[in-house]
């Protein structure tokens, strides 16, 4: 995994932390070199801060999303709302906020990265001209694949798991991103504004994935 | 009464009284005028009769002969004989005072009333012996008075109503500078602090509301001025917790790794990593504080409002604390619509704050109003208690607990947000209890009986 954390305090305990936790770490301390070595390839997830120098860490974000699906965690400032709703926008799967603790840093990684491994459960399912492959992690909408992320494909695995069935802000919250308790209901609908600019025909009026005010969303089959 | 009633009245009363004066004034010259006017001419009149009466010796003769003048009446006596002019007057008819004149043999005149008419009567003996008496008719001079009197009567009601209606107008030019100046008063006390006056003239108003508009001035730029001072202390607060953010976050990094390698140490370096360990938790701790109270100070704090199931997140916030053997959970189900992060949060500062001060077992009830936490620490003593939500107080300066200084006003920035009232009752000796009164909250299940 690549980390970029302009602060070499952090940088140096955040790589040792989750080394010890059993990750291959590569650390940069700058926007533009954390870009140079996440196109060298070999990354298969980022951890960013969003000041950087040279180039911050939304820009360092869009461009990682215009080329590639890896999964992305920013380091935001809890202070800097603001922060957290631009990073989920551009395309990241989670935030961590300073000052963080190591322990929840990892979790949070390891929470996107199991997100990102193929699950083996379960068979393909079709639906609503969707063709959802848990094993192959691909969805296909008539016949074309579409380019997930993890976060926005498991999204899309259990609300269409359970057709018609409503999903609450925080039950999507445990199942997809491993919060067990009061984690940020923006995650989901940046998640599901995401999912449904690629899956959606007109996005702005969605027909498969359909908002159910003041609770949650649901996954509308076959209509 | 009030002051514009007050000088409406004396200028009314003022005029009023000048121009009666006045009326009664002129009144009575001219009434005067008028009827001595009338007795000279009744009195040259009655010479020139005189001058004729040697010419008649038949007393009958000559009063016909003053008949056919015909603008007075005639009754004259001679011997025991009266003759008259007129069947409207008689001897009867003549005053007993202007007889008694006649009879001392002098020119007299009296005024008097026969059957409703007013009379001059003149009287004078002639050289014959016979008492002639004159009556001038005077119902035209009187007519003419009470024309008069009934005139100036109502040119004074006239001028009283005009000056009533002048002093009326005058008495609200004159005060509009007060009123103008009162509702300048308010609106400055309603915090339009850039409120000012107009100044007009040079007169004692214009001075006023010149003083008046520099002391709006003065208090604006007073004003102005602490709350400039106030927002740099609170940015400088921000830029502080912000700045604390970096290196504590690679503080807490390390002490993490630290914590990993504790059994390892040598006991010499064991003890000081723990402290260290224990100190960089409450660094994170204040420092994380003083962030969030930042952004209540910036307003940059939004409600997410949901439903929540109250007594569960309180279960929840204390078992994820680890206190849930130290803390007595109980209530009824309560729901209501409200921030589940703030709620949690308000909770478990006030929680946090009964153990640090001392409370051994801390008890937290829902109930229909809200939450109620209460320990059976030492209490807080009355003078501190309506202190006891602000920003690094503390009940006792020797003592340094371990908390921040900031939880309940933290708990009580949250509780505003919320539209909730945070409370305090405290017993010293017995311990103290915090009240979180949401709005209107629902009770969750009805029929238990007790619902209002």
């Amino acid at each position: 995994m690549l980390l970029v954390e302009d602060d070499a305090s952090i940088r140096e305990v955040a790589t040792l932390g989750l080394e010890q936790s059993g990750l291959r770490v590569t650390a940069v301390g700058d926007g533009r070199e954390g870009l140079d070595r996440f196109r060298q390839g070999d990354v298969d997830l980022v951890v960013l801060d969003v000041m950087l120098p040279s180039l911050d860490g939304f820009e360092v974000c869009r461009e990682i999303r215009r080329e590639s699906q890896a999964p992305i965690v920013m380091l935001t400032a809890r202070s800097e709302l603001h922060d957290v709703v631009v990073g989920l926008e551009l395309g990241a799967d989670d935030y961590v906020t300073k000052p963080f603790e190591l322990p929840e840093l990892v979790a949070r990684v390891k929470a996107v990265l199991r997100r990102a491994a193929p699950t083996g459960d379960g068979g393909t399912i079709n639906v609503a001209g969707l063709e959802i492959d848990p094993d192959g992690f691909t969805a296909r909408k008539r016949g074309e694949e579409l380019q997930l992320t993890a976060t926005e494909f498991r999204l899309l695995l259990e609300l269409a798991r359970r057709p018609k069935q409503v999903f609450t802000r925080e039950l999507l919250l445990e199942l997809v991103w491993n919060y067990d308790y009061l984690g940020d209901s923006r995650l989901v609908d940046a998640a599901v504004q995401r999912l449904r600019a690629k899956v959606e025909d007109d996005p702005k009026q969605p027909a498969l994935i359909k908002t159910v005010r003041g609770v949650g969303y649901r996954f509308a089959a076959g209509t | 009464m009030t002051l514009r009633r007050r000088l409406t009245l004396v200028l009314a009363l003022a005029v009023g009284l000048s121009g009666a004066a006045l009326a009664a004034g002129s009144y009575f010259l001219v009434r005067h005028n008028l009827l001595s006017d009338s007795a000279d001419s009744s009195i040259v009149q009655t010479r020139r009769n005189l001058d004729v009466a040697p010419h008649y010796r038949d007393t009958g003769k000559l009063v016909d002969a003053y008949k056919s003048r015909g603008d007075f009446f005639t009754v004259a006596t001679l011997g025991g004989h009266t003759f008259l002019s007129s069947a409207s007057v008689s001897l009867r008819s003549v005053p007993a005072g202007l007889r008694a004149i006649v009879d001392r043999g002098e020119l007299g005149y009296e005024r008097t009333t026969v059957a409703g008419d007013r009379f001059l009567v003149t009287g004078t003996p002639t050289a014959n012996g016979t008492k002639l008496y004159f009556f001038f008719p005077e119902n035209g001079v009187r007519h003419e008075l009470s024309v008069l009197r009934n005139v100036l009567l109502g040119g004074v009601g006239i001028l009283v109503l005009l000056a009533a209606l002048a002093g009326v107008v005058l008495a609200r030019s004159a005060l509009r500078p007060v009123a103008r100046a009162s509702t300048a008063a308010r609106s400055l006390a309603e915090g339009l602090l850039e409120t000012r006056l107009p100044v007009e003239g040079r007169d004692e108003f214009g001075g006023w509301a010149q003083s008046f508009n520099e002391m709006a001035a003065a208090l604006e730029a007073k004003i102005a001025a602490l709350s400039a001072a106030q927002a740099r202390e609170r940015r400088f607060t921000a830029d502080v917790a912000h700045e604390l953010r970096t290196p504590l976050t690679a503080l807490m990094g390390e002490a993490s790794l630290l914590a990993d390698q504790l059994d390892r140490m040598p006991r010499e370096s064991r003890r000081p990593a723990e402290l260290l360990i224990a100190d960089v938790a409450r660094l994170r701790r204040l420092v994380e504080d003083l962030m969030e109270i930042s952004r209540f100070d910036a307003g940059a704090e939004s409600v997410h409002a949901q439903e929540v199931d109250v007594a569960a997140l309180v279960r929840a916030t204390v078992q994820s604390r680890g206190w849930g053997d130290r803390v007595r959970l109980d209530g009824d189900g309560l729901r209501v619509t409200s921030d589940p992060r703030r709620l949690e949060r308000i909770v478990a500062n006030l929680v946090d704050n009964a153990f640090e001060h001392g409370g051994s077992t801390v008890s937290v009830r829902v109930g229909e109003g809200g939450i109620e936490v209460t320990d059976d620490g030492p209490g807080i003593p009355s003078e501190h208690l309506p202190h006891v939500f602000e920003r690094f107080y503390k009940a006792d300066v020797s003592r340094s607990g371990g908390g921040t200084g900031l939880g309940l006003a933290i708990a009580r920035e949250n509780a505003l947000l919320l539209e909730a009232r945070l409370e305090v009752a405290s017993e010293p000796g017995a311990g103290s209890r915090f009240m979180l009164v949401l709005p209107v909250a629902e009770p969750l299940r009805n029929g238990d009986g007790d619902v209002a």
